[in-house]
């Protein structure tokens, strides 16, 4: 949960941010030195904004905000992938990788998914263990817990060959109308290094979003911290985002024009490298003609898309996809194929 | 001394005539300019302003058109290689659509009569997705 390795130039240390502390639902109470958005927190707790008589809606997860524009946009493929999904039972599920790749090492991946009993909702039931291997020996591990009816959990491990790269641990809390993440992140109490990220997000009105990050990292002689605020506003068909930090601005914007097409439109501007980037993407689904299209032009010059279609008598999948950078004339073309 | 007098420089000016096999030889070493440096000698006649906005004018547009030879060059490339990127594998894809819709319509007109393939009667054609936000 979240990107534990976002810490970028620390800024001046602030004090620790822990995350913040809860009480029951609607309870706010902000510890020193975590710094909140710029709106009053809601003077009478535990009542609705307004008191209008409808509650406000949970606003999601923090990362969540920015993924209706991202998944617009098209990733990129390179060499031939072969997936095969087979669903052993309910709740047993495994899958084998192939990838046969020009530029990177082609190998082997297994993965195995296990899906509990104890179930939430329609769609999810938890607790959830998912894992990799490699062929060389990295493992990718999760494990997702839904604790009490408000706190989810996650435990996450990565591995290169033997070596643990990244292990951490996060704990998410949905109020009512707030969401407020912690997450450790390769916490190591030998050489007293970590990183800490806390998360809060808070529904403003059914529309409004307001949210902030604390990223505090330590290594031994060094320590750290990068704030960074949110807001998202979600209208009839659309959904604005802006994230502004010590790191640099991030805006999105996602607007479904009919149930065919969707666009996104994406900049970035990064305070370390001093460099901005404006992206356009855009997604048409033709479910009559079992494909989904996606497309995305970029400031850097670099034109992509990826045209996915399922044949439908088997349950198979095809994904083709190239990217061309103009300027640099380079070309790089893919194809994915999911069987199951 | 008349002789004399026509001799001193005072006499004035004393026609002289090379003989006739010598001009044609004196004119040829004369003539040693190509047809093309007659034709350059020839804009001399011109005022200097006018001579130099010229040679600016030309080397000028010969350097735009230059500019737009290689630019449309590469305009033309870069629409080329978006569009077959971005827009022909949907238009591809829509066309065959197409082709395999109208051609069921006719194997229904066929096998059912004249009437019969018109509305809802197209396979694949599924309610649109809802709405997710």
């Amino acid at each position: 949960m979240g990107n534990v390795l976002a810490a970028s130039s620390p800024a001046p240390p602030s004090a620790p941010g822990s995350g913040v502390v809860q009480g029951g639902p609607g309870l706010v109470s902000v510890p020193p030195g975590f710094s909140m958005p710029s709106v009053p927190p809601p003077s009478v707790p535990g009542q609705p904004a307004g008191e209008t008589g409808s509650p406000l809606p949970n606003p999601g997860t923090y990362e969540e905000c920015h993924r209706k524009c991202k998944e617009v946009v098209p990733i990129q493929l390179e060499g031939v992938r072969l997936v095969v999904n087979k669903g052993l039972s309910n709740h047993f599920q495994v899958s084998h990788t192939v990838t046969l790749s020009t530029l990177a090492e082609s190998g082997y991946r297994f993965g195995a998914t296990y899906v509990g009993t104890q179930q939430t909702g329609p769609a999810e039931s938890f607790p959830v263990m998912m894992g990799d291997m490699d062929n060389t020996g990295s493992l990718n591990a999760q494990v997702i817990h839904q604790l009490t009816s408000a706190v989810r959990s996650k435990i996450a491990i990565q591995t290169q060959q033997h070596k643990f790269v990244n292990w951490q641990c996060d704990l998410e809390y949905r109020g009512d109308d707030f969401t407020s993440a912690v997450t450790l992140g390769n916490p190591d109490v030998l050489l007293g290094s970590g990183i800490i990220v806390a998360h809060y997000l808070q529904s403003i009105s059914p529309a409004l979003a307001l949210g902030g990050e604390l990223v505090y990292h330590r290594r031994p002689g060094e320590e750290g911290a990068v704030t960074s605020l949110m807001g998202r506003y979600t209208g009839n068909n659309y959904v604005a985002t802006l994230t502004l930090g010590g790191a640099g601005a991030h805006a999105t914007y996602y607007h479904r024009a009919n149930d065919q097409l969707q666009l996104g439109v994406e900049f970035e501007g990064s305070m370390r490298t001093q460099e901005t980037a404006v992206s356009f993407g855009y997604q048409l689904d033709l479910p009559k003609a079992n494909l989904l299209f996606k497309g995305s032009v970029d400031s850097n010059w670099v034109v992509g898309a990826v045209l996915e279609k399922k044949l439908l008598p088997l349950p198979l999948s095809l994904a083709l996809g190239a990217f061309l950078n103009q300027k640099k004339n380079t070309f790089q073309c893919g194809v994915n194929v999911t069987v199951g | 001394m008349a002789g004399i007098e026509e001799l001193s420089p005072a006499a004035g000016p004393v026609e002289t005539r090379p003989p006739e096999g010598e001009i044609d030889e004196d004119e040829d070493e004369e003539l040693d300019e190509t047809i093309l440096e007659r034709l350059w000698g020839l804009t001399e006649m011109f005022p200097d302003t006018l001579r130099s906005a010229a040679e600016v004018t030309a080397s000028g547009s010969v350097t735009v058109a230059k500019k737009l030879y290689s630019f449309s060059r590469a305009a033309l490339w870069v629409g080329t290689t978006s569009f077959m990127i971005l827009v022909l594998p949907v238009v591809f894809e829509t066309e065959r659509l197409q082709l395999e819709q109208q051609q069921l319509q006719q194997q229904r007109q066929i096998l059912l009569g004249p009437n019969a393939g018109m509305s809802g009667g197209m396979p694949g054609l599924m309610p649109p997705a809802p709405v997710k936000m």
